[in-house]
């Protein structure tokens, strides 16, 4: 799978958290989820182990999360979470060993439900620049909003060197040849 | 987005409307000047595909000053696109034409050929005197500097400040030196 199909089927995000998560308090993500297994077909058997020996505990330790078990005769074991942001994730766990169900669980119960999608980039910020962003009044003299246009002084070219005039009013200066 | 970024992203992106006074000025060294602000290259914000120049307003474009002969000597080419319709103009005739038009051919000179070149020379307004349309005035919000200082001729002094200018030798009578 190339990199641009790979983006166009899943998409592309940056790092986030839903309604800033985690800051201040946690809201649990995962608010249902539903085991689909059989009670006598060799391919549910983890799930069989999972719900004898972990899922008490499990259900126990998640307060927020409702569990829900659904016995289905001669189909194929199913997870399904369902999370606060309306998203559903479905899994297959047929012939899959109860150590292994025990992780996918735990890993559905962690999730913010947010769809999977390749990260743009590992960090990222609302917040650019701890100066502020730069604005066209940044760094402006205050004077260009007080005159009104056009302006002859705000027009004038910066004076470099001396004219012969200017030179010639300070000899004059130093000479003290007033102005007459 | 919250309110408060989305007018951040305004204030950043918007547009300023600059006044140019071309009064004595070399259009072929002003538009240096005026090309960083068409493209925007004068801000922190600038990138290659973003169109984010601003707006110049040229008054006195009449008043333009070309250094040495080149009101004899630039030559502005035109075709018609029909077989023998090239035609070459010299600077002084184009000017006698259309008082705008040396100055609008310098600065499109001066534009890069890229794909923004006709979006940044519509944000050029050139106007050949001081009467530019108020709705396009009340826009300007900032000038920029003239690249050279403007002469003042003898005449634009009033006679006080020529009679009290002052003098630090007389010159003999009729300007004949005692040897």
């Amino acid at each position: 799978m190339t990199a641009s199909v790979w983006n166009h089927f899943w998409g592309t995000t940056i790092a986030r958290t839903p309604h800033y998560n985690g800051i201040g308090r946690f809201t649990q993500q995962l608010q249902r989820i539903t085991f689909k297994f059989c009670k006598s077909s060799g391919a549910s058997k983890g799930v069989r182990d999972f719900i004898e020996k972990d899922l008490i505990h499990y259900a126990r330790s998640n307060p927020g999360v409702v569990v829900y078990l659904k016995p289905r005769r001669h189909r194929g074991p199913v997870l399904k979470a369902e999370y606060l942001n309306g998203e559903e994730e479905y899994l297959y766990l047929a012939k899959r060993p109860r150590e292994e169900i025990v992780r996918w669980v735990d890993h559905y119960t962690t999730r913010s439900g947010q769809p999977t999608a390749r990260l743009m980039k590992t960090h990222h910020t609302h917040h650019l620049s701890i100066q502020g962003v730069w604005t066209p009044w940044t760094h402006r003299h205050p004077d260009t909003f007080t005159r009104t246009y056009p302006d002859e002084e705000a027009s004038q070219a910066e004076k470099i060197e001396k004219t012969a005039t200017d030179e010639l009013r300070e000899i004059a200066e130093r000479l003290s040849i007033g102005e007459n | 987005m919250s309110s408060a970024r989305r007018v951040q992203q305004w204030v950043t992106f918007g547009r300023m409307w600059y006044l140019f006074d071309a009064k004595w000025q070399n259009p072929f060294d002003a538009s240096t000047k005026i090309v960083k602000v068409l493209s925007g290259s004068h801000k922190p914000i600038y990138h290659n595909d973003i169109d984010c120049g601003d707006h110049v307003v040229v008054i006195n474009s009449a008043q333009i000053a070309l250094p040495g002969d080149e009101w004899e000597r630039r030559v502005f080419y035109h075709h018609t696109g029909y077989a023998q319709g090239a035609s070459w103009t010299l600077a002084h005739q184009v000017h006698e034409k259309d008082k705008t038009m040396v100055f609008r051919r310098a600065i499109y000179h001066a534009l890069d050929t890229s794909l923004l070149r006709h979006a940044r020379m519509c944000r050029l307004h050139i106007y050949p005197d001081e009467e530019v349309p108020e709705e396009i005035l009340r826009n300007v919000s900032a000038q920029l500097r003239q690249m050279r200082a403007v002469p003042k001729r003898l005449d634009h002094y009033t006679e006080d400040e020529v009679k009290n200018f002052p003098k630090l030798f007389e010159w003999p009578k009729d300007y004949v030196l005692e040897t």
